[in-house]
């Protein structure tokens, strides 16, 4: 296996920071987006970047509300997201396994 | 996708070069999700503030009744049964005590839990209301005992023993919510504890309580802060050189 075959939505540093970080979140919670902000140290054009393309590939889902005027955006990790970052963990540690 | 006010993302082409592509390595990536693992664990509850927090709470506040009970602190008085009890003031502290750690736990886990919804934020408010509802229960139950003319003493010892019922089994469920093994022992503890406190009768309740039952909760913090440190160990272990993932696979 090489680099190639890791998923290249994942495979890029900070969506690998944000697709871990929403894994980190217990499955079926999701997280506002500032507060997804705070733990990753992003701007939020920046956030909203990466967001966009993880959504494309339908590997997050975000939620628009509103909480009492306020608009909220919320987002979480779909089943078919958690998923490819767990196929991409077990990838890496094959990686590292077969590179030693 | 306008998220937040922010119009930047509909600016970028879906596939243009981007800042970051800069090459990772498997090693490089898996220190990432380690990273990004703990940056959340560490926005969560600790499990060490609030069981010291408790710990303490109950330590000094049982501590107070057992030494104004037994006549080492000023304040105690004997019913005419010659039951020694606690000075008025020593309630009143041991009040505020365990006021004060319900307003900072409730407070404390709020704030944890802000910006998340989902799950484990209706479980939590599931998990907070069963403790208002169960004091109160309690209460109503206390008030009944009262009615029905029960003495000073069954009223103090029943209210500590059916307090640490409902703290017991709440932690069980606790236990049993979150997967955590040190809570449900707890939980297990604090009834043993209540059981042991009744039996040994006034004023020795209140010692028995203060060491056993605010010494379960430091053995609980202590417990988390062991694994906690162990986790860190083997998630840096996992990481730390390539050679390792081979030796222990």
């Amino acid at each position: 296996m090489t680099d190639a075959d890791l998923d290249p939505v994942i495979h890029a540093q900070s969506r690998l920071r944000v697709v871990a970080t929403l894994a980190a979140l217990r499955t079926g919670d999701r997280i506002a987006f500032p507060r997804l902000q705070e733990l990753l140290d992003m701007t939020a054009g920046n956030l909203s970047t990466h967001l966009r393309k993880l959504e494309d590939a339908e590997y997050v889902l975000v939620t628009k509300t509103h909480e009492g005027r306020k608009p909220a955006t919320y987002i979480e990790l779909t089943p078919r997201g958690r998923f490819a970052f767990e196929n991409y963990s077990a990838a890496l540690t094959a990686l590292l396994r077969g590179s030693s | 996708m306008s998220t937040d006010g922010t119009d930047a993302a509909d600016n970028a082409a879906p596939f243009e070069p981007e800042a970051d592509a800069a090459p990772l390595d498997a090693a490089e990536s898996l220190r990432i999700i380690a990273a990004q693992a703990d940056r959340v664990r560490s926005t969560q509850v600790d499990g060490r503030v609030l069981f010291g927090l408790w710990g303490v709470a109950w330590l000094l506040g049982y501590l107070g009744l057992y030494l104004t009970a037994n006549g080492s602190l000023p304040g105690g008085r004997a019913t005419p049964e010659g039951v020694l009890t606690p000075a008025p003031l020593a309630f009143t502290v041991f009040a505020l005590l365990i006021a004060g750690a319900m307003a900072a736990t409730i407070v404390y886990s709020i704030r944890a839990g802000a910006g998340v919804q989902g799950v484990s934020s209706r479980t939590g408010a599931m998990y907070g209301w069963s403790w208002c509802i169960g004091f109160v229960g309690m209460s109503v139950i206390l008030g009944g005992l009262v009615n029905a003319g029960a003495s000073d003493e069954v009223i103090i010892l029943a209210a500590n023993a059916l307090a640490c019922l409902v703290v017991g089994i709440m932690y069980m469920a606790g236990g049993a919510l979150w997967q955590d093994t040190r809570q449900y022992i707890l939980g297990i503890w604090i009834i043993a504890v209540a059981a042991i406190a009744l039996y040994v009768g006034l004023p020795n309740t209140y010692l028995v309580m203060a060491v056993l039952g605010g010494g379960g909760f430091f053995l609980g913090a202590l417990g988390d802060h062991l694994v906690r440190v162990r986790d860190r160990a083997t998630a840096q272990g996992h990481v730390g050189s390539q050679s390792a993932s081979k030796a222990h696979p």
